[in-house]
């Protein structure tokens, strides 16, 4: 089953989570990495950093670059920094350490916090992982790795929590990320990006992952209508009911096959977003003769479960842009039969 | 901080409580033919030889106007332990109390303060008083407070004794007495029954207990200094309403690490279980009072005592989620305090309490808590003090301290009593004593309950709340805090 | 308390008395010259004066005050309740403090066997009547259930305490109290009988006489029949209720006529004695007063008990000391 995906949807997915150029490499780093000097803000009368890179606001500061990183990331959902950054300055004070004990309460979440484990691709052997049959979690994870061409290195450092041990959870939520997708299933378009965020803010509470819901507003009508009617409802119910995924130690589970370990979290499988994404793009193709051109950049088959198999397609960005306007036209066109019916 | 709830020996069972009908119906016998002796007629019984029922006695014995009563104070424990009471200075008891000015006050005016040994008295002028969830801090300290000027106030917040060691100075005070109280130890109460009409006297509004040794004693006036569980109380038909916390008080005397920088300190952290103090002895000692559940209390005392020692470390320097997840862990505690208490942040002595380095041995020990209120204090014939009339939740140091004013009061309304020629038995003579101390002690006793139940929350709009108004006091805002601090040396 | 004395204490005298005293807060505006004085009006019901009348007039036959049968009866009702210091006896009850204190006071000043010492010299340091190697004997007149007489007998210095009632009812009671306490046996007696009929073998080092004189027909007749039973250096102590517009108020319009809490006419108001009239009666008796008479007056506070105030036994209770002169 070949559908046709956008890849800059895709990118822009990817990009809530990851900025464009990582700045630091990390090679060595088993803590929290040093530094950015490269910001703009004053650095005079500043209290000394609690852990390496820290940069610590004050309250105006905090708000202010609170309020313009999220007008900036919904007017370009596309700046992934602007994203990480809106999540660190509006975890504090309360949530990121709520979340910090939620891990605390957990013999799990305990270890990690403990061993502080970074997921780069020194601690992951990607290779390793693309050996592993396909039902499998570490399977599942590095396929979407591979799809988006990102390695696990390539995510900004926290550096405005101004706790270290909150700072860690913040960077450990981020680089688990993706083993979110691979447990949801969710794929990494827009739609199924929003409808994760809404997912994440039900089982951990951070502001950020909420705001991004605000986001339904700029996608297509016909995705905001499934997602107020299908990916949210399921999103709130098995976050909330879920075991906090921030207790998964994912590095020990990355052999466990999907379906197991959506068991024993309580994760229902969402509806299958490529499939039904698919499935609506197939018949509008067929609508109109296979009239849009894809170019089907293929992806290794991405598995959410023994059950769903299923094709990755990636488009261009000319390509989606046209596909696009002449979606608008169509459904222009169809507006203006209905009116005429009537 | 009073931390002994009276418990008489006596079991419930053997209590054949009479009513006064089936006393009165009794009553048409004469006491010739009855098998067992005529009572011996006192003017006071005291039930119990805790410290609220010895304070009494010596009071009494004290005061001019009653030194002459004829006094029977009967015990069911062995008082000749408590007198032959001979400390080491490298041991302190586990149960101690905080003994507020005010009480101190009335032991020196009953001679019994110079027989308390000063080197192991421990006073303190501060208070550490904070949050367990927002760390909201109130700091009572008089020196602080008045920034070294001298405003001619004593500025102790409390002394802690040793409960065995003021019953110690009390027996001796009383051996000192004129008229010395007749004293009934290792002899539990079998009956309380009321007495009977002969041709001379009419015995029947006369509580007659009858003692396990057999003895009989006639009381024109019986006090319950017997507990919680009063005998006495029940006797008398007296309601005492309350309820228990599910809490267990857990204590335990350690040594500590050298605090001689510091000036001594209690402190107090709230924490959403119940509170944790920890409270100065002489030296480097210290008591712990830690209130919390049943089960945590039990897991406490099943600890080796390193962990035990790491766990009461941790429950004034970690989070609450910390100290709860430490609960599940049966070994094992040093190394998880360790790694916690190295990325937590909390401040440094004297805001904190120094380390404690060593539990004493066998001074690990628990009890219930409970808020118990009689419904009233008197009875014809009948009073009681301090627990026996009301239970406290330990937190604020107030049980012994409410118990002692009790006394205080009684003994006034005895010796007024005596001054205008009343029967000291009758309700009538003793009202003052009950209208005098009700009202404040069921102010305290819901004070200390409201207290309870607002660090009850771990979670939701009363624990900022809670917070704001600590920070307010904090600030001594209104003169708030010097009133407090103030009344709590009152009380 | 107030509430509970209104309520509870309707069917007595002296409960309503002490509502009164509550009510009081003005001094009357009525001229005293509107009522006849006390003195007059036993003259008129002696046919001769009231000083004079003490050796047996055709108002009293046996010579004394006399005994109102109505009071009797009416104390008689009250028996029951008497000790019950919740009852209608309470502001009774709450008084006795105040008895024994002024008593105390009066004997503090000199006793029989010793000249007059400054008012409280000796007071409260329990050696009230320290001259009497005998100890204190004490007569009760009115002594209804006897909450005075056990009082009064209790303390330690005092030998002998008679309670005298015309009611045996009402000393039914008091025998029955007295029994509760071992320690009276022996010390105190009751004896029923009126003081007219009293013939006692010893005369007393003190004679009380509380909230009694307002409930006899001649009270100087009465009270010179109490004198005579005085030792001399001893004491007549009396409480009573003036006679007062505010007395008036409270125990005759609202206690009889308004609220009805007691059958009208309980209250004989013109019998009610004010202090200046006591006083003036008694400086006029040959060999009383002169070594000590006083007075002190005082008010039922609701919430704060009985208060000595001074200046108030112009407006309803008063307690009255005289000493016999040596």
């Amino acid at each position: 089953m070949a559908a046709p995906t956008s890849t800059s949807l895709a990118r822009a997915c990817t990009h809530c989570l990851r900025s464009r150029a990582p700045q630091l490499s990390r090679q060595s780093s088993q803590h929290l990495p040093s530094i950015s000097n490269n910001r703009t803000f004053s650095v005079l009368h500043r209290p000394p950093p609690n852990y390496p890179g820290h940069v610590p606001l004050k309250l105006p500061e905090r708000l202010f670059l609170a309020a313009g990183s999220a007008i900036m990331s919904f007017l370009d959902p596309r700046r992934g920094d602007l994203i990480a950054l809106l999540g660190e300055t509006t975890a504090q004070p309360y949530f990121i350490y709520r979340l910090r004990d939620t891990m605390l309460k957990h013999p799990t979440g305990r270890r990690i916090l403990r061993d502080r484990p970074r997921i780069t691709s020194q601690s992951l052997s990607l290779p390793y992982l693309r050996s592993l049959p396909s039902n499998t979690i570490g399977a599942t994870y590095v396929s979407w790795l591979d799809r988006e061409g990102v390695s696990p290195d390539t995510r900004s450092e926290v550096r405005y929590i101004d706790d270290a041990e909150c700072a860690y959870v913040m960077q450990r939520y981020r680089e688990c990320h993706d083993f979110y997708h691979a447990i949801t299933g969710l794929p990494i378009v827009r739609e199924g990006e929003i409808a994760l965020k809404v997912f994440e803010y039900a089982n951990t509470g951070l502001p950020m992952t909420g705001l991004s819901a605000f986001s339904t507003f700029t996608v297509k009508k016909e995705e905001r209508d499934r997602l107020l009617s299908v990916y949210f409802p399921w999103a709130i119910r098995n976050g909330w009911k879920a075991e906090s995924l921030l207790n998964v130690y994912w590095e020990e589970v990355l052999e466990t096959d999907v379906q197991e370990m959506r068991d024993r979290l309580g994760i229902e499988v969402p509806p299958d977003l490529r499939k039904t994404r698919a499935e609506i793009r197939r018949k509008k193709r067929e609508e109109r003769g296979g009239k849009v051109k894809t170019v089907t950049a293929s992806a290794p088959a991405a598995t959410a479960s023994d059950t769903t198999v299923e094709t990755a397609r990636v488009e261009t960005e000319a390509e989606r842009e046209e596909r696009e306007q002449l979606e608008i036209e169509r459904k222009a066109m169809e507006i203006l039969e209905q009116a005429d019916k009537m | 901080m009073q931390r002994s709830l009276l418990h008489l020996p006596i079991k419930r069972s053997a209590w054949a409580i009479r009513t006064s009908n089936v006393a009165r119906i009794a009553a048409v016998r004469s006491f010739a033919s009855e098998a067992s002796p005529n009572p011996e007629i006192y003017d006071i019984v005291v039930v119990g030889g805790g410290p609220v029922g010895l304070t009494l006695a010596a009071s009494l014995g004290a005061a001019r106007a009653t030194s002459h009563l004829k006094i029977a104070l009967i015990e069911g424990m062995n008082l000749a332990s408590i007198r032959d009471w001979n400390p080491t200075p490298d041991y302190f008891a586990n149960r101690i109390v905080s003994l507020i000015p005010s009480t101190v006050k009335l032991l020196k005016e009953t001679g019994v303060w110079k027989h308390i040994k000063q080197e192991r008295v421990q006073s303190y002028d501060g208070m550490q008083v904070w949050d367990g969830m927002t760390d909201a801090r109130v700091e009572f300290d008089w020196n602080k407070l008045l920034g070294g000027r001298e405003e001619g106030i004593d500025t102790t917040i409390a002394h802690m004794v040793e409960n065995i060691h003021l019953s110690h100075g009390l027996l001796q005070r009383l051996e000192e007495l004129a008229v010395k109280p007749t004293m009934i130890d290792k002899t539990k109460v079998e009956k309380i029954e009321y007495g009977q009409m002969t041709e001379d006297v009419d015995m029947r509004d006369w509580p007659i207990v009858t003692l396990s040794n057999g003895q009989k004693l006639g009381a024109r006036l019986l006090i319950g200094a017997d507990g919680g569980n009063s005998p006495v109380r029940t006797f008398a038909g007296i309601e005492s309403r309350g309820w228990d916390y599910d809490r267990h008080s857990m204590v335990a005397t350690f040594k500590i690490e050298d605090d001689s920088a510091f000036p001594k300190f209690a402190y107090q952290r709230f924490l959403p279980s119940g509170p944790v103090a920890i409270l100065p002895l002489p030296g480097n000692f210290a008591n712990l009072a830690w209130s919390t559940t049943p089960e945590k209390v039990a897991h406490l005392k099943s600890l080796a005592p390193e962990d035990f020692v790491a766990m009461v470390n941790a429950a004034f320097r970690l989070s609450y989620t910390d100290i709860d997840y430490l609960h599940n862990l049966k070994s094992g505690v040093v190394e998880e305090t360790k790694w916690r208490e190295s990325v937590t942040k909390y401040p440094d002595p004297p805001t904190i309490p120094v380390r404690i380095t060593e539990v004493l041995e066998g001074t690990r020990a628990s009890f219930p808590l409970k808020m118990k209120h009689a419904d009233r204090y008197i009875g014809e014939r009948i009073a009681l003090v301090g627990d026996a009339a009301h239970t406290i939740h330990p937190m604020a140091g107030q049980g012994l301290n409410a118990g002692v004013g009790d006394v205080y009061s009684l003994v006034k309304s005895i010796a007024d009593g005596i001054s205008h020629g009343q029967d000291i038995g009758s309700s009538f003579t003793l009202e003052p004593y009950q209208s005098e101390r009700y009202l404040p002690n069921n102010a305290l006793l819901g004070f200390v309950d409201k207290l309870h139940t607002l660090y009850g929350f771990e979670s939701g709009p009363l624990v900022p709340l809670r917070s704001m108004g600590v920070e307010i006091i904090n600030r001594d805002w209104f003169g708030l805090k010097r009133f407090l601090m103030s009344q709590a040396a009152k009380s | 308390m107030s509430g509970r004395a209104l309520r509870v204490g309707a069917p007595l005298s002296h409960s309503y008395r002490h509502i009164a005293l509550r009510k009081l807060s003005r001094r009357s505006t009525i001229s005293n010259a509107v009522f006849q004085q006390w003195v007059s009006r036993d003259a008129r019901h002696n046919s001769t004066s009231a000083y004079q009348g003490m050796g047996g007039s055709p108002g009293s036959p046996n010579g004394g005050g006399g005994v109102d049968p109505v009071e009797v009866s009416h104390f008689n009702a009250l028996a029951s309740s008497w000790w019950d210091a919740q009852g209608p006896s309470r502001l009774l009850h709450l008084m006795n403090p105040m008895r024994i204190d002024f008593a105390k006071h009066c004997l503090s000043m000199g006793i029989p066997g010793e000249g007059t010492r400054a008012a409280g010299e000796g007071e409260g340091t329990g050696k009230e009547g320290k001259g009497l190697s005998r100890g204190l004997t004490v007569l009760d007149v009115g002594c209804g259930g006897g909450i005075f007489s056990e009082s009064i007998a209790r303390l330690p210095n005092t030998s002998k305490v008679i309670g005298l009632d015309p009611s045996e009812q009402v000393l039914g009671v008091a025998r029955a109290h007295a029994k509760k306490d071992p320690t009276l046996a022996g010390k105190l007696q009751y004896v029923n009988s009126s003081i007219d009929e009293y013939t006692p073998d010893q005369q007393f080092d003190l004679i009380t006489l509380f909230e009694v004189v307002e409930h006899v027909p001649y009270p100087a007749a009465f009270l010179q029949t109490c004198m005579r039973h005085v030792r001399p250096g001893g004491w007549i102590v009396l409480s009573t209720i003036a006679r007062t517009w505010s007395s008036w108020m409270t125990t005759k319009l609202i206690a009889e006529d308004l609220l009805r809490i007691v059958p009208q006419g309980t209250h004989d108001w013109q019998k009610y004695i004010n202090e200046p009239e006591m006083r003036s009666f008694f400086e006029k008796q040959p060999g009383w007063g002169s070594q000590g008479m006083l007075s002190m007056g005082c008010l039922y506070v609701p919430g704060l008990g009985w208060r000595a105030i001074k200046g108030s036994e112009d407006y309803g209770n008063y307690f009255f000391g005289v000493r016999r002169d040596l």
